[in-house]
């Protein structure tokens, strides 16, 4: 099956003064159709970078340096070189079949304009339906996130709580239908109850709806919920990639094993913690050789000499590290 | 020694920031001149006492770069002579109003309750009153000729604008977590406003200063213009408003006598103001335009 | 067995709270209180000055030959209030006139009273510096949001230094050089047309003639009020659309594929100039002002001249009903200004109903 998204070698640098920020090297990976997808990653690593590059929403002092982006809506559809996309069909292209919910939507409302007057914007601009036709779609459409339309539709964003404002953000990213939709750290600024209460409400909705969800976040455990598959990025770069019952039961980078082991589980016993010593590189300085053996227990020459990539190790599980073996 | 070697380094290095930002160096430069020329000037070149009646009202020429005014007397001469007047009132003004402004604003917006209130309803009340009318009635009253005397009076009109300001952004510091440490520690709160909260101000400070000094520039050479206030000698609102009762501005002769005045009138506040917008970036670097 | 006595469901005390709990109430209130105290300021400063005006007054009538008698009764006609009395009963009567539009009489035009003088003079300063506050706010938020969209080309620093030099110089140092240049030097202005508001000869009415003559007179006065004061409205703007550009719901508007035009207008735009229109409700009631220098350079008769002139002339009923004119306007305009912002701005909107 042809993938929704499929990304090749793509990279993107910011100008700084100091010289080029490598916020993403040489990225490959597919997001497969219907699929959940978690793109895991501390802050720096560049996975909102990637999401806002597939959005073509990056800043001006950002540049995609080289790579590609095909996006294909559905098998019989015609591929769509994303980086290519300019004008009028970039705006079409936007959210009708890629959305993307910013980091816990709190300032992504206008708070000057009520929600409907955003969610009639949003349609007007794709040509969608208006008036009583819209009202009644996004009515069916807060149902499927548990939101009251009475309370939601006619308010300003302000009124409302920063989960609910979340979940009008993801009812409104489904407006559309798209094939694709990123969210970059969804719950991250929420409290747990409503961080629960959002992991659920996409649950039922991947399943209730036609479309593939790239999850971007640091928590891993989250992942680990609602994920087919993970991926962790470590420096601009995917180190690993494979189904989550793979990932979880037997990683191979060192960088995966950290984080998992980073994570406390209600039953582990309090000495499996570990953090991983050392912090995150200087993404315009970066190390020779594998930018994650200044911190990897496992380095040796060669991981200092040489950057690994991808290795497949069947079953789709992919690892770029010389020593997977060892992990 | 080394709070003054300290603030030494500081200013070299803001310096050198500033350097970054032609303007505001232009700014700095010409401001420093106009206080040379305003200072050591009338020392170098003595003032002329008599009329000339032979040259009045004389274009520029190499005796007189400036050319004359109504009396023959030299335009340039009058130029190097009435600064400074100007300048002292401008800065005894500007530390007068930010003294008042930054005490009474910072104590408001860190004491806060009542005194907040009161104090909060007195600069709104006082900022709907029209600053210049109120300003040319009281001179008009007053007779004001005494440099000290307009300096207090527009520094009593002038605080509240500032104050308000210098509250808000007491308010926004008394968030940040090093002051409410220092409150639970129970520092004291005139160590809290003096060691902690306005070194870390001083940089807005400084430019208000700066704003003070204009605002004050604009009140007294507005003022002298009107002819309210009976100051008299080198002064440059007195020759422009001398210049411009005898019809100077309507007559193609003398041009000059107008134009010095306000040339050097628009100097100074342009350098001012280029200076203060450059110490704006130095110390906000988001507003600086270099990446 | 407890015993619940019933409370009444209304009370003074309930009243109060909600009479005080209300937003607009408050505000009103709050007005009124500021317009009492201004005006009890001015008829104390006055009185209580050095160099009393009253006194004064009086002492120059005696100077002419008055008894204390006839001095007293032409200043208590002059200023609306008796002299011999007790100041608190001069304060009372004062504010009892006042009530009543009665703002005395002036000096230097005899029984002509303040308040005729300034219906007369109001509508010239509220059309030229009214209008022209219009034209250089529409101008500033404009080009304000150009400046900030093209940030860093050489429009922008082009246009934000001229900005910058514009507030700085004094309004009136323009005014000089725009007459210097225009219609001393190169003579493109007649001279006529920097003074006064219309020509004489021509007889007011709704003419084209008149019309034509009233805006020549005006134009000069109008761009030198809008070149003085577009620079700030503009880098306010700039500065305010710089920063909402920077704001998420900007990129997210984006992100959902808005047109661009929609975008400027309903997200940035009227963020953006969110903080500047309350300002501008401040501005128009500083317009009843006038501009004292400008319009003393210019001749124009409006309140400014007025004030100018009634300065000169130390005619003080003048210089009082003035005052209290313009303060009671600015303090209107800041009442309108706030009802403006809370129903512009929503989440001030909730707030102020939820106190």
């Amino acid at each position: 099956m042809l993938p929704t998204l499929a990304v090749h070698n793509l990279t993107i640098e910011y100008a700084a003064r100091r010289g080029a920020v490598q916020a993403v090297r040489n990225v490959t990976f597919d997001v497969r159709r219907g699929e959940v997808l978690s793109l895991i990653g501390e802050s720096g690593s560049g996975k909102t970078t990637f999401g806002l590059g597939v959005m073509r929403l990056l800043p001006t002092t950002a540049r995609i340096r080289h790579g590609t982006l095909i996006y294909r809506r559905d098998q019989a559809s015609e591929p769509v070189d994303v980086l290519k996309l300019n004008g009028r069909a970039l705006r079409e292209f936007r959210w009708k079949q890629v959305a993307m919910v910013f980091q816990s939507a709190l300032n992504s409302f206008n708070p000057v304009l009520r929600i409907s007057d955003q969610f009639a914007d949003t349609a007007r601009a794709h040509g969608y339906l208006q008036g009583n036709h819209l009202a009644q779609r996004a009515a069916q459409l807060f149902e499927r996130v548990r939101l009251d339309p009475e309370r939601v539709w006619r308010a300003f964003p302000h009124e409302l709580s920063g989960g609910m404002r979340q979940r009008v953000m993801i009812a409104l990213a489904l407006l559309l239908e798209p094939r694709l939709l990123i969210l970059d750290e969804p719950t991250t600024a929420l409290d747990v109850l409503t961080q629960r209460n959002i992991m659920d409400v996409l649950k039922e909705l991947r399943h209730q709806l036609d479309f593939a969800l790239l999850f971007i976040s640091h928590d891993l455990s989250l992942a680990a919920d609602i994920a087919d598959r993970v991926a962790t990025m470590y420096a601009g770069k995917i180190v690993e990639i494979g189904d989550v019952f793979t990932i979880f039961q037997s990683p191979r980078h060192p960088y995966t094993l950290g984080l998992i082991r980073a994570v406390p589980t209600l039953t582990g016993d309090r000495k499996d913690l570990t953090s991983i010593p050392g912090s995150p590189p200087d993404l315009i300085d970066l190390p020779t050789g594998c930018k994650f053996h200044p911190r990897c227990p496992l380095a040796d020459a060669r991981c200092r000499r040489e950057e690994p990539e991808l290795e497949d190790l069947g079953n789709g599980h992919q690892v770029a590290c010389w020593n997977w073996g060892i992990a | 020694m080394t709070t003054l070697r300290a603030f030494i380094i500081e200013l070299g290095k803001t310096l050198k920031l500033l350097s970054r930002n032609r303007v505001a160096f232009l700014g700095l430069i010409i401001l420093v001149l106009l206080i040379l020329v305003s200072y050591v000037g009338p020392w170098l070149w003595p003032a002329e006492t008599r009329s000339n009646l032979a040259e009045i009202y004389q274009g520029p020429s190499l005796k007189h770069p400036l050319g004359t005014d109504f009396q023959g007397q030299d335009n340039l001469l009058q130029i190097i002579h009435g600064g400074r007047v100007i300048l002292e009132i401008a800065f005894i003004t500007g530390i007068l109003t930010t003294l008042i402004a930054v005490t009474l604003g910072a104590l408001s917006a860190f004491i806060g309750g009542t005194f907040d209130s009161v104090m909060t309803e007195l600069i709104n009340v006082w900022l709907t009153i029209p600053q210049f009318p109120l300003l040319a009635i009281l001179a008009t009253m007053l007779k004001v000729s005494d440099v000290w005397l307009l300096a207090v009076i527009l520094a009593l009109l002038d605080w509240p604008g500032l104050a308000r300001q210098v509250r808000a952004q007491v308010l926004s510091l008394k968030k940040r977590d090093y002051i409410e440490a220092a409150i639970t520690l129970d520092l004291g709160t005139p160590h809290i406003i003096f060691r902690e909260i306005l070194p870390n101000m001083m940089s807005y400070i400084a430019i208000s200063l700066i704003f003070a000094t204009i605002g004050a520039i604009y009140q007294q050479t507005g003022l002298v213009f009107l002819g309210l206030v009976p100051l008299s000698g080198a002064n440059w609102g007195v020759m422009l408003s001398l210049a411009y009762n005898r019809g100077a501005v309507y007559t193609s002769d003398a041009i000059m006598n107008v134009l010095s005045p306000v040339g050097a009138i628009a100097l100074l506040q342009l350098s001012l103001v280029w200076l203060a917008r450059g110490l704006e970036e130095v110390f906000n670097p988001r507003l600086r335009t270099s990446v | 067995m407890s015993v619940t006595t019933a409370r009444p469901s209304f009370s003074i005390f309930v009243l109060g709270e909600r009479i005080l709990s209300n937003y607009l109430l408050q505000s009103v209130l709050k007005s009124l209180f500021t317009i009492w105290l201004v005006t009890t300021l001015i008829f104390f400063v006055i009185r209580l000055m050095p160099g009393n005006p009253v006194d004064i007054f009086v002492q120059d009538l005696l100077l002419k030959g008055l008894t204390y008698e006839d001095a007293q009764t032409q200043a208590a006609s002059m200023l609306g209030v008796r002299l011999d009395r007790p100041l608190h009963e001069q304060y009372l009567e004062f504010l009892g006139n006042l009530l009543q539009g009665d703002l005395g009489k002036s000096y230097i035009s005899r029984n002509v009273p303040v308040a005729q003088m300034i219906v007369q003079r109001l509508p010239w300063s509220v059309f030229s510096i009214g209008t022209a506050l219009l034209i250089s706010f529409a101008l500033g938020i404009l080009l304000g949001m150009i400046v900030a969209y093209k940030r860093n080309s050489w429009l922008d620093h082009l246009l934000t230094n001229l900005a910058a030099a514009m507030d700085a110089l004094p309004s009136y140092l323009i005014a000089i050089l725009l007459i210097l240049l225009l219609s001393t030097v190169f003579k493109i202005v007649p001279v006529t047309m920097t003074r006064g508001a219309v020509s004489p000869g021509i007889p007011p009415g709704f003419t084209l003639e008149f019309f034509v003559d009233v805006l020549q007179h005006y134009a000069l006065l109008a761009f030198v009020y809008v070149l003085s004061r577009t620079g700030s409205w503009m880098l306010t703007m700039k500065s305010s659309t710089m920063s909402t550009l920077g704001e998420d719901y900007v990129t997210a508007a984006k992100a959902r594929g808005l047109p661009e035009g929609r975008i400027i207008t309903a997200y940035v735009g009227r963020n953006a100039s969110l903080p500047l229109v309350t300002r501008l409700a401040l501005s128009i009631g500083f317009v009843v002002g006038g501009s004292v220098i400008i319009e003393s350079i210019f001749v124009y008769p409006g309140i400014g001249l007025l004030l100018s002139q009634a300065l000169y002339s130390r005619d003080y009923p003048v210089m009082q009903g003035v005052f209290l004119v313009t303060t009671i306007a600015v303090v209107l305009s800041n009442f309108v200004a706030d009802l403006l912002y809370g129903w512009l701005d929503p989440r001030i909107r909730i707030a102020g109903e939820a106190k």
